[in-house]
């Protein structure tokens, strides 16, 4: 509260490289900038460098919807992701940077009876893993949400929601923040606008990170690159089973907010929420192409708008006000990767797709803890990359290949 | 006030047309908006700023600045300075606590400023967490602008339509015009598009016109959507020439929001277009030649202005604005004050590149100039006139004049230079961070009027010139445009099959399947449905599946290499069961295959499944380059599935052909006439009794229906088919399989032939057939008389370790039966397993096969 009055810096100007650290964190992400928040508060390691080819939060950390949930499918998922959402309860409080995060509740619509099914056996697995997580009809939607369109007029009616209370949206920018303002506080360093061009290796290690700013040691590499994740992991000689796509989103004028939930429809390929400022904030599903050209398209925007007023008629004659599109790597099963791979001392958080921004804080410490340890914590052994080649799947997605 | 009438005026003063504006009758003139005709019936306070609510009036009456945002007719954030005037329209302000002229919500202006600096939020409401969601109540109250109407929607009819034009130019100034008219001269195909309505009725030799219609951006493939209001037209054109021109930049002092304070081309269009005196006493500041102009327009509509300030001459370090109750009284230069009631600034103009960047052309910071310039633009797209920096002088403006008083960088969401200078201080020091953090550009005028204000300052601030800070990304669409425009009219009927009125009328439940509407059962008791079925005759309608033609001489080379079973050694007349499988091995989609002629095949698919599989085939049909041609015939034939024990009796006595078992056995495919109409019947058992599907030209479908129920036949609708499937074991992909199930975790091991050549998904099958795995999908019958939920789980030490996928009551088996995926260790027959239902669990054993009829004798009698 006193820094209302007296303006403090958030964090020090970028430091000169050093020649060497403990840990080098390649992306100033959420999730970089979490695992070394959790590295140096909760395992001592201070010796760490974040390294950021643009801003903080240049990439999908400040591009995604800020949807937070755990009703995940998988049972491995939603008591990872229900983790998550324990964190990000405290979080505020922990890092004394309001993160803003608005639990209203989150509602999947189902508009069928096979989405119906789908969203009891969520449902299920949530309840059994502690997850406030229920199946309801359409009455108690009109409760919770008045302004959706609820009649039989749209293509899809609503036949009822998974509605999931503890869901909610925050102010993505404000997590980069804390946690970079945390990390730094520690002593970890941010290097913004610094590339990674390389990986020195020596046998099953690497040695070394080469930058666009110069080389420097390492003890050991987490890389938390997202889209760019497969690229990076190449200049180390990691092959990843990550496909690049892009995700859409826009934001409409403000408007006085009447939408406090979440409102999410998979067969419809839109999410809605409003924003503390009053915009409507509108996702769709990633595009089927791969691609690492951000330009985003029309017929997004389009089938977007459609979909987005089938739910809320009102919004008609809101107008669009803009795009942006960020990048999403795609795991074959929807499932993160996180965790060791082949080279000793390089780790990977990648495979997000569109969760990623949900699991922040609990990457940061599950991570942090396999960098401090060596041991992979219990909650992140079933998303190893190593399940590739036993092919043992994790699968989030919950209709067959072909969408149903 | 109104001017003597005058020559070029867009008013036509014959016509008079009044509208209520925020409570108050005002009349104006037909050609007016409802922005100039309110300006001239005196009134100045048009809306509350976002953050303090100080009142705000018009300032650049092009439609780019937030100012005259105000709720019309009951659509919110409507700008009314390009609204056209139209008779008993209501024009209210918005996010105002009382009324404009007095908010309740401006005393955060007077005494909220050192509580609230930027990213206040941030700092404040963090403890206790249980206080949060009334903070959050709080400032959501007083977030937004506009109100919008619960009960608003489908007000408009939208339209999209596609056009072609070899030349497309955006924009209609003299640049744009000289441009069409230099295009039309070497052949047709001109087209001109310009936001502003001025120019609707522009004749230009050979050249189409389109106003107001605003080209919202340049997207994949020059792509250019053009907002006609309640006409998209999508505009694909050899040639894009942009002539955004350039949009005029507010100068950065205290006092610099307050009302009487525009700009140049604001105070042009009111006196120009509209004829009103805007001022009596007026103060000129401007840094580029076009800022001067303005100065002869007043003196000619007899507003005195008695100092004009060339900022390229006189550099003043102070520049104040001052007034009383939000409006501008005098202006201060360095200590020498000026009386004034309209106070015109300009800090230069910005060419309007944001076409350009979004097309793919690069914007680099033009030091000669001092503002951003587009280059390196992509092929197939021009850009002429002001927006490429042609004909714009050197601007150097201060990026902030001192001063004592709020000084506003950003207009939309009032952010002041303090704001800046702090988030700076606090390490916000890359210019995309402060952009977040303050929020500047990010208001509804998206950085039109803040965005070069923003990085003049910030490059003052950090010392880093403006070339090194570039600009941020600029983001489509050009200007608002309303969803319901983008969206267009809805094209999503609901889908009806050809027999759909006979349900209808035999009282069935009508369920949406999909964009199906399809009867769920025609009586209160599905059971008596499937009894049906099992003991005489039942028909059901399944015109709903997907249906394709597959036929050339390779298309049997084409089926090979989809499915993982074999078509080649089938014979004409004979049916086969296929299940489609991914690159990765899972299951897609499942169907049957009949083999009709030697080179033609009839595939169909599940209902849900028809667009997708079609997609499938023809993206591989076309990466393998086969002789084979697919066709989609899912609504031009319609289908029925007549089951029972007296199926073959019914279906003898409505065709002459030979239908004994003999004659048509098992899996047999034969074209046959039935009540008169030829039909492919197909002799398959999903329902597990004896049955023919019979496909036949959907126009026959009611009359057939008619015939076979005239027969006996009794309808059932899909409950009672799910329930008879699912007495069989048989699975329906979708529900009973996912995204990662494979033909040997579903139990069909048997389906797929390995030692054929490639086809799609072998590498991955090959894979699982040596691999123990992790699950099964086996049926499962319950011990007592529970039904669990589909979705239900399979519990083990009080974790999830499989999942229900479809249960139900079977009368014919005497239990509650079901599919389930469980671990692969308790697959076994008859092991037990613990199910959750309703809190408890409850237990269950695995059943392999059929639940009825396991030797499947029934159907192939």
């Amino acid at each position: 509260m006193k820094d209302i009055f007296f303006p403090k810096r958030m964090w020090r100007p970028r430091p000169e490289l050093k020649r060497s650290y403990e840990v080098v964190i390649v992306g100033g992400g959420s999730h970089g900038l979490a695992t070394a928040y959790y590295l140096a508060k909760r395992h001592g390691i201070r010796d760490v460098c974040i390294l950021e080819k643009s801003y903080i939060g240049s990439g999908a950390s400040g591009r995604n919807t800020t949807i937070i949930r755990s009703n995940y499918r998988t049972p491995e998922g939603a008591a990872f992701y229900g983790e998550s959402v324990r964190l990000y309860e405290k979080l505020s409080s922990e890092l004394n940077f309001n993160l803003m995060f608005s639990q209203h509740g989150h509602l999947t619509l189902a508009h069928s009876d096979r989405a119906m099914i789908t969203m009891q056996e969520r449902a299920e697995v949530n309840k059994l893993l502690g997850i406030n997580s229920s199946v309801i009809g359409v009455d108690r939607i009109s409760e919770l949400c008045p302004p959706l369109d609820l009649t039989d007029r749209p293509a899809y009616p609503i036949m009822g929601a998974l509605y999931h209370p503890p869901g909610g949206i925050i102010r993505h920018d404000a997590v980069v923040w804390g946690f970079a303002r945390a990390a730094d506080w520690f002593g970890v360093e941010i290097h913004p606008n610094t590339e990674v061009t390389g990986f020195e290796r020596s046998g099953d290690r690497v040695t070394a990170v080469e930058t666009t700013r110069g080389r420097v040691e390492c003890g050991q590499v987490v890389s938390a690159t997202a889209g760019w994740s497969s690229l990076v992991g190449g200049l180390a000689g990691v092959r990843l089973p990550i496909t690049t796509h892009i995700l859409q989103a826009f934001v409409t004028e403000p408007v006085k907010p009447f939408l406090d939930v979440v409102i999410v429809s998979s067969q419809l390929h839109v999410y809605v929420s409003q924003t503390d400022r009053g915009e409507f904030l509108i996702g769709a599903e990633i595009e089927p192409y791969t691609t690492y050209k951000s330009t985003g398209t029309l017929s997004f925007l389009e089938v977007s708008a459609a979909h987005a007023i089938d739910l809320f008629p009102q919004l008609e004659r809101t107008r669009v006000l803009r795009t942006w599109t960020g990048l999403c790597d795609l795991s074959p099963d929807y499932s993160p990767i996180l965790g060791k791979t082949e080279i000793d001392n390089f780790h990977v958080s990648t495979g997000w797709g569109t969760y990623g921004f949900k699991a922040a804080p609990i990457v940061g410490v599950t991570l942090a803890e396999l960098v401090a340890t060596g041991k992979t914590p219990d909650l992140i052994a079933p998303f190893a990359l190593d399940r590739f080649h036993t092919d043992t799947l994790v699968s989030e997605l919950a209709a067959a290949a072909v969408s149903h | 006030m109104r001017l003597e009438p005058r020559s070029g005026e867009r008013i036509d003063r014959s016509k008079p047309v009044s509208f209520s504006f925020a409570g108050w009758k005002v009349a104006g003139f037909e050609g007016d908006t409802l922005g100039s005709a309110a300006f001239a019936a005196g009134k100045r306070v048009f809306s509350r700023s976002f953050k303090y609510h100080r009142p705000r009036g018009l300032l650049c009456c092009s439609g780019h600045c937030p100012n005259c945002l105000m709720t019309v007719d009951g659509v919110p954030n409507v700008r009314v300075c390009t609204e056209p005037i139209r008779e008993g329209a209501v024009v209210e302000g918005q996010n105002v606590r009382w009324s404009l002229d007095f908010d309740f919500m401006s005393v955060t202006d007077k005494v909220g400023g050192p509580f609230t600096p930027v990213g206040f939020y941030y700092r404040t409401f963090i403890r206790p967490r249980r206080l949060w969601p009334f903070y959050e109540k709080f400032l959501r109250s007083a977030a937004g602008l506009g109100e919008l109407d619960e009960h608003a929607g489908y007000s408009r009819r939208y339209d999209t339509e596609h056009r072609k034009a070899r030349v497309l130019v955006v924009g209609g100034g003299p640049a744009g015009r000289a441009a069409a008219l230099a295009a039309a001269a070497s052949g047709d195909g001109v087209v001109l598009v310009d936001e502003d309505a001025s120019l609707n009725g522009m004749q230009l030799d050979g050249v189409e016109v389109l106003a107001p219609a605003r080209a919202l951006g340049i997207w994949e493939g020059g792509l250019v959507p053009v907002d006609a209001g309640t006409v998209l037209y999508r505009f694909r054109a050899a040639r894009i020439i942009v002539a955004t021109g350039a949009i005029e930049q507010p100068l950065v002092f205290p006092g610099n929001d307050l009302i009487g304070v525009m700009l140049p081309g604001g105070v042009r269009r009111l006196v120009n277009d509209f004829s009103i005196k805007p001022g009596n006493r007026a103060i000129v500041v401007a840094a580029d030649d076009e800022g001067f102009e303005v100065a002869d327009d007043l003196s000619e509509a007899g507003v005195a202005v008695p100092r004009v300030i060339d900022l390229r001459e006189t550099r003043p370090r102070e520049l104040v604005a001052q007034g009383g109750k939000g409006r501008v009284r005098r202006l201060v230069v360095d200590g020498e004050s000026f009386d004034c009631d309209l106070l015109v600034a300009s800090g230069g103009r910005q060419p309007a590149y944001s076409l350009l960047a979004q097309a793919g052309a690069r914007i680099e910071f033009d030091s000669e100039l001092g503002v951003f310039v587009p280059t390196e633009l992509p092929s197939g797209v021009e850009a002429v006139g002001s927006v490429t920096g042609d004909g714009l002088g050197k601007v150097d403006p201060e990026p902030a004049y001192g001063g004592k008083g709020k000084c506003f960088v950003c207009v939309c969401e009032d952010v002041t230079t303090k704001d800046m200078k702090r988030a700076i201080a606090e390490g916000f020091d890359s210019i995309e961070l402060a952009k977040r953090y303050t929020t500047t550009t990010m208001g509804p005028c998206q950085g039109k009027l803040c965005h070069l204000p923003s990085i003049r300052l910030y490059s003052k601030e950090t010392r880093v010139y403006e070339a090194a800070i570039g600009t941020t990304t600029a983001r489509p669409p050009w200007a608002p445009v309303e969803l319901g425009l983008l969206a267009g009219r809805e094209l999503t009927p609901a889908r009806r099959t050809s027999m759909h009125w006979s349900h209808a009328e035999a009282g069935a439940t009508i369920q949406w399947a999909g964009p199906w509407k399809r009867p769920y059962a025609y009586g209160e008791k599905p059971e008596d449905e499937v009894r049906a079925v099992h003991e005489s005759l039942g028909v059901i309608d399944v015109s709903t599946l997907g249906k394709l033609f597959v036929e050339g001489p390779e298309a049997v080379a084409l089926l090979e290499r989809l499915y993982p079973n074999r078509f080649g050694d089938m014979k004409s007349g004979r049916i086969r069961y296929g299940v489609l499988t991914s690159d990765a091995g899972r299951i897609m989609d499942d169907g049957t295959i009949a083999r009709l002629a030697d080179d033609l095949y009839y595939v169909t698919t599940t209902s849900t499944g028809a667009d997708a599989v079609t997609a499938w085939f023809e993206w591989w049909n076309a990466v393998w380059g086969y002789e084979a041609e697919i066709v989609n015939v899912t609504g031009a034939i319609a289908a029925v599935n007549l089951a029972g024990p007296q199926s073959r009796d019914a279906l003898q006595r409505l065709t002459e052909a030979d239908v004994s078992a003999e004659a048509f056995k098992y899996l047999d495919a034969q074209e046959i006439d039935v009540a008169g109409v030829p039909t492919l019947a197909l002799r398959i058992g999903f329902v597990g009794e004896l049955g023919y599907e019979l496909h036949f030209p959907s126009p026959a479908g009611e009359y057939l229906w008619g015939q076979l129920v005239a027969e006996g036949a009794r309808p059932f609708g899909l409950e009672p088919q799910r329930i008879l499937r699912l007495e069989k074991g048989h699975v329906i992909v979708g529900q009973d399989t996912d995204s990662e199930s494979n033909l040997y975790s579903a139990g069909m091991s048997w389906l797929p032939k390995l030692d054929k050549d490639d086809f799609v998904g072998k590498y991955a099958l090959e894979h699982f057939a040596e691999r123990e795995e992790k699950e099964r999908l086996v049926g499962f019958t319950m011990e007592e008389d529970v039904l669990p939920a589909e979705g239900a789980q399979i519990v083990v030490e009080g974790f999830p370790a499989g999942r229900v996928t479809s249960a139900r009551r079977s009368e014919a088996v005497g239990s509650v039966i079901g599919l389930a995926w469980v671990p692969t260790d308790r697959a076994k027959n008859g092991t037990r397993v613990e199910i959750r239902v309703d809190r408890l669990l409850r237990g269950a054993r695995v059943t392999h096969g059929a639940f009825f009829d396991s030797a499947g004798q029934r159907m192939r009698s």
